[in-house]
């Protein structure tokens, strides 16, 4: 397997404070990496510094051998970079359907799109989506009529429309039930090997279920990375995140 | 599968719903002129359309972009004064002045007509230039807004600034442009062997069409994949970024296209004013576009238009008695507000709202979301 993501010393400091220090991170093509951690380990951070978001103040990240560190948003994206947030953010006065059209982003320029209707033909392709995440039924409707839930799915929805070669979700399955957190663990095992991953998660559970190599950041920094047995038994790992949470209770 | 198909049907039954009702009414101010025989009143609705068809541009920046231009009379002043400049340099000799030199010009002891006059002596470039400099200036200015990432109420301000100064330029640079009194004493627009008196049906005909085309223009806009984007960039900017979307592009496009409708307005409002002057590209006016928008409904092009139309035309015919026109500003500050209140999306979301209830569940696009949305900002957008 080859590298598709390599992330070599990437720092950032708001006002003084190192919310990432020194990171180093490498991740294969195909690949679904998991990133746990305690509250403010910098995990959001990270997945900010890699798709544009947020400005490093040093160290670079490769995503295919190219440098990326520090371009804008929308070039990163293109590149093949996408996300989902912490936060779910959908286009609220847009329908379902039209918050999948945005996100269906073969043609990204704005004169080719100012000829292209906004109903696109691959339409059927995206009510097909929409039906995947079980919101055929609300195609029509604005996205702020969803529950959290729903909304959640509305945006794994987008990411799947988008279709990027890397895609970063942050903690994916917050505020799902037992069953929705499943349907997520599926998707994503779906996922790998086809598109390289790396997912931020609290959910232990979840992260057995889909986990092959787990990263475990404090501080700004890696603190060790393994398999969820090596991990659980990594003596750092336990006193500073596993003792509280326990990788065994899930 | 049946299911898909009820839903499309939905989305498409309301595209349609939307281009008759523009149709019906680009047939109904057609066919006006038939049932009013009156010259001089067809001249004042044809002002009122000409206002309604700049507020339909502002609601393509403001309502579907996310763009509050506080300075949208300034493409349309200056489309005004590109007219009024060609109109001006046609005028027979006994109204030019000496040496084929506009009257002001010669009052202000101008000898040679300035190099940028010269261009108006084609009526094609004069056209050219109403709808290019209000172009050109909007991509500028959207061009150093834009790239640095300037939104919300900041944008507001800096269009509302240039506005200002631009208006000041052309007060303070009298000899060549007339200063206050603008340009006056125009010659008739003439072309393709027509003839446009602006007391005249022909003037109409020409407003109503270009009104007409132009709605038609901006909705094949809205309807496309582009239109979708600015939308998403209105609601969550950010997030349309990491779609991979140059969001300062569209936002420059949405800008300019709102620029070029302005100026062909400005240049239909100098054929039936018969003058421009600094007035057009006034802050008063500006603003009052702004309110004519809220009123209309600034997420509904032909809702802005109409707005226009009404708002318009209630100061015209209260304006006909003197008491009233004094408290003609509190009157409108009054409407505003009442509609920032309540009518988030304007008369036009209203009725969005009514014939929902009357025909059940629809595709419901306006949100009836809290008054201060009515100037986008920042916060609560970030992801
Ligand atoms: N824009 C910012 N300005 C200042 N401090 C910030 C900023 N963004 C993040 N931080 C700080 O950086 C640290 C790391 O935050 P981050 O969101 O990356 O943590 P996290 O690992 O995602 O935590 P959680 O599990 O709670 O989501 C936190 O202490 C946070 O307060
Ligand atoms: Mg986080």
């Amino acid at each position: 397997m080859s590298e598709h993501l390599r992330i070599e010393n990437l720092s950032v400091e708001f006002d003084g404070f190192k919310a990432v220090d020194n990171l180093n991170l490498s991740v294969d093509k195909g690949e679904l990496r998991c990133l746990i951690g305690p509250n403010g380990a910098g995990k959001t951070t990270t997945l900010d510094l890699i798709c544009g978001k947020t400005r490093s103040s040093k160290g670079s990240i490769q995503y295919r051998g190219r440098e990326i560190a520090n371009e804008p948003e929308y070039l990163i994206a293109r590149a093949g970079i996408g996300r989902k947030f912490q936060v779910p953010s959908v286009f609220r006065q847009l329908t379902v359907r039209e918050n999948l059209e945005v996100a269906y982003c073969r043609h990204v320029g704005v004169f080719a799109n100012v000829v292209r209707s906004g109903h696109s033909p691959e339409s059927d392709g995206l009510e097909k989506l929409a039906d995947f995440v079980g919101l055929s039924g609300y195609l029509d409707e604005p996205a702020e009529h969803l529950s959290h839930g729903q909304t959640q799915w509305l945006e794994i929805a987008l990411l799947l429309a988008q279709d990027s070669e890397l895609i970063l979700l942050d903690e994916p399955t917050a505020g799902m039930t037992h069953q929705e957190t499943r349907k997520t663990a599926e998707i994503c095992n779906r996922l790998k090997g086809k598109h390289t991953i790396i997912v931020v998660e609290h959910d232990m559970g979840f992260v057995r279920e889909i986990g092959e190599v787990i990263s475990v950041m404090h501080q700004g920094t890696v603190l060790a990375e393994g398999t969820v047995e090596e991990i659980s038994r990594d003596e750092r790992v336990k006193e500073v995140y596993l003792g509280s949470v326990g990788i065994d209770d899930a | 599968m049946f299911e898909i198909f009820r839903n499309m049907t939905a989305s498409r039954r309301q595209t349609l719903v939307q281009v008759l009702t523009y149709m019906l009414f680009c047939a109904a101010i057609l066919i006006f002129p038939l049932f009013l025989d009156n010259d001089f009143l067809l001249n004042r609705y044809a002002r009122y359309l000409v206002l309604g068809m700049v507020t339909m541009a502002l609601s393509l920046s403001w309502g579907y972009a996310g763009i509050l231009n506080l300075g949208q009379a300034l493409s349309f002043g200056l489309g005004s004064y590109a007219m009024a400049m060609a109109l001006k340099l046609r005028t027979v000799p006994v109204h030019t002045g000496a040496g084929g030199l506009p009257d002001f010009m010669v009052w202000n002891n101008v000898e040679k007509l300035p190099w940028f006059w010269e261009p108006f002596y084609s009526l094609g470039l004069a056209i050219l230039a109403g709808i290019f400099v209000p172009v050109i200036l909007a991509v500028v200015l959207g061009w150093f807004m834009f790239r640095g990432r300037i939104t919300g109420v900041f944008v507001a301000i800096i269009t509302l600034a240039n506005l200002v100064v631009v208006n000041l330029l052309i007060i303070d640079q009298q000899r060549f442009t007339g200063g206050f009194n603008g340009i006056t004493d125009l010659a008739q627009l003439e072309f393709f062997g027509f003839e446009f008196d602006a007391y005249s049906k022909s003037t109409y005909y020409l407003v109503a069409i270009s009104l007409s085309l132009c709605l038609f223009g901006a909705l094949a806009l809205t309807k496309s994949k582009a239109g979708l984007i600015l939308q998403a960039i209105r609601d969550h900017e950010e997030r349309v970024r990491f779609f991979g979307y140059d969001v300062a592009v569209y936002q420059i496009m949405a800008m300019s296209v709102s620029a070029a409708i302005a100026g062909i307005a400005g240049m239909l409002y100098t054929v039936v004013m018969e003058f421009a002057s600094p007035t057009f590209l006034s802050v008063p006016l500006s603003l009052s576009i702004v309110v004519w928008c809220a009123v209309g409904g600034r997420q509904s092009l032909l809702g802005a238009t109409i707005g226009a139309i009404v708002v318009a035309g209630m100061q015209g015919a209260l304006s006909e008695s003197e008491a009233f026109l004094d408290t003609w500003m509190l009157i409108m500050g009054a409407i505003f507000v009442l509609v920032v209140l309540f009518l988030p999306n304007g008369l036009a979301g209203l009725i969005d709202m009514l014939a929902r209830k009357a025909f059940g569940r629809g595709r419901h696009r306006k949100s009836d979301g809290p008054a201060s949305d009515i100037i986008p900002t920042e916060t609560a957008k970030s992801p």
